[in-house]
C-alpha cells in the first residue's frame, strides 16, 4: 500500500513531463505513418517500388524530417534561455524586471556563500563545477542544437542524394550539400516559426492571461507588471 | 569502467558496424547487377534486370517486346569504376556508360541506362529510362 501510494505520488509529481513525453511518442508515430504515405505516393508517381514502414523509419527521409524539427526546437530554447538573461520585455511574465538584466548577484542566485543547505551539490562544490552548473541549461540546449543540426545536415544530405539519383542527376558531397538551397530552406523554415512563437509568447503574455498557468501573470495583474507568474 | 558503460560502448560500436556493413552489402549487390547488365549480350537477361517502369516505357515506345526493343538501344558494356548507393537509389559509372538503379522487392534493378551527362542542373540524357 505504501509503495503503491509512493508510485502514484511519483506519477503525479511528474505528470507534465509524462504527458508531453506520451504526446511526443504518439505524434512521432503519427509522423511515421503520414510520412510513409507521402513517400510511397511519390514513389508510385515515379513508377518506383514502395517501401515498408520499417524501411521508411530507418531511411534518411524520415531522419531528416525528424531532425530538422528537433534542431529548431533546441535552437529556440537555447536562444530564449540566453536572451532572457539580458533582454527585457516590459509587462511580460516571460521577462525579468528592468534593472535585473544580466547574470544577477550571488545572493539572488543563491551561490557562493549564499548557497543554501539544499542547493545542488555542484553549487556547494564551487570552482569550475559551480560555473558550469550555473550555465548548464543553456549549454545543454546549445549542445543538443548543434548535435541535431549536424544530424539534420547528414540525413538531409543522404535524402537529397536519393532524390538526385531518382531524378537522374549526380549526388553531391556533404560540403556541397551545405551550400544547397535544400539545407538552408529546411533550416530557415523551421527557425522562422520558432522565433515567431517565442516573440509572440513574450508579447502576448503582456496583455493576455491564462488562469492557473505559471506561464501567465495572475489574471488581475496589471499589463505593466513584469516577471509576475500565475 | 562500469558494466553499464561497457554495455553502452559495445552497443554503439555494434550499431556503427551494422550500419557500415549494411552500406557495403548494398554496394556489392548494386555492383553485381550493374556488371551483369553491362557484360551480357543476352536481351532476355538485360530485360530481367530492368525496373518494371523502365520495361513498360521501352515496350510502349517501341511497340514491341522488351527483348526485341532493347537491342535497338545503344548501351555501354564496360566495367564499373564508381558505385554510389543512397537509400533506395544507386548510380554506377561504367567505363563507357552511366547506369541508375532502384531497389525493388526482387532486388536492385536498372532504372536508366545509356546515360550521358549534360550539366549539374539538368538530368542525365538517357537512352533507356522509366517515365
Amino acid at each position: 500500500m505504501a509503495s503503491g501510494s509512493g508510485r502514484l505520488r511519483g506519477l503525479k509529481e511528474n505528470e507534465l513531463s509524462l504527458v508531453f513525453g506520451g504526446l511526443f511518442l504518439a505524434t512521432l508515430l503519427g509522423q511515421a505513418f503520414s510520412g510513409l504515405a507521402e513517400f510511397n505516393a511519390q514513389r508510385l508517381t515515379d513508377g518506383l517500388a514502395q517501401v515498408s514502414l520499417l524501411r521508411y523509419v530507418t531511411s534518411s527521409s524520415f531522419a531528416v524530417d525528424v531532425m530538422e524539427n528537433w534542431q529548431s526546437e533546441y535552437l529556440q530554447f537555447f536562444l530564449y534561455i540566453f536572451a532572457t538573461v539580458w533582454l527585457i520585455q516590459r509587462g511580460s511574465s516571460e521577462s525579468k524586471e528592468a534593472g535585473d538584466s544580466g547574470p544577477e548577484s550571488d545572493r539572488a542566485q543563491r551561490v557562493g556563500r549564499f548557497a543554501q543547505e539544499d542547493s545542488p551539490a555542484w553549487v556547494h562544490a564551487g570552482g569550475w563545477r559551480a560555473t558550469v552548473f550555473s550555465r548548464s541549461l543553456g549549454l545543454v540546449m546549445a549542445g543538443f542544437f548543434l548535435l541535431t543540426w549536424s544530424a539534420s545536415s547528414v540525413a538531409g544530405w543522404a535524402a537529397f542524394n536519393g532524390d538526385q539519383l531518382r531524378n537522374l542527376q549526380d549526388p553531391v558531397s556533404w560540403p556541397g550539400y551545405l551550400l544547397e538551397a535544400d539545407f538552408w530552406n529546411r533550416s530557415l523554415q523551421n527557425w522562422q516559426s520558432e522565433m515567431l512563437a517565442v516573440g509572440s509568447m513574450a508579447i502576448f503574455a503582456v496583455y493576455l492571461r491564462q488562469r492557473g498557468s505559471p506561464e501567465s501573470k495572475p489574471v488581475g495583474a496589471p499589463h505593466d507588471a513584469t516577471a509576475a507568474t500565475g | 569502467m562500469s558494466a553499464r558503460r561497457r554495455t553502452v560502448g559495445i552497443s554503439l560500436v555494434a550499431a556503427a558496424l551494422l550500419l557500415g556493413g549494411c552500406g557495403t552489402v548494398s554496394d556489392d549487390e548494386v555492383r553485381k547487377v550493374a556488371t551483369t547488365f553491362a557484360a551480357t549480350h543476352d536481351a532476355d537477361t538485360r530485360c530481367a534486370l530492368l525496373a518494371p517502369a523502365t520495361v513498360a516505357t521501352l515496350t510502349e515506345q517501341e511497340s514491341s517486346t522488351c527483348p526485341d526493343a532493347i537491342g535497338k538501344v545503344r548501351l555501354g558494356s564496360g566495367r564499373p569504376v564508381a558505385v554510389q548507393v543512397w537509400g533506395e537509389e544507386a548510380q554506377v559509372k561504367l567505363t563507357d556508360d552511366t547506369l541508375f538503379l532502384t531497389r525493388t522487392p526482387h532486388g536492385w534493378r536498372v532504372m536508366a541506362a545509356g546515360c550521358r551527362f549534360r550539366s549539374e542542373q539538368r538530368p542525365y540524357d538517357c537512352q533507356l529510362e522509366g517515365s
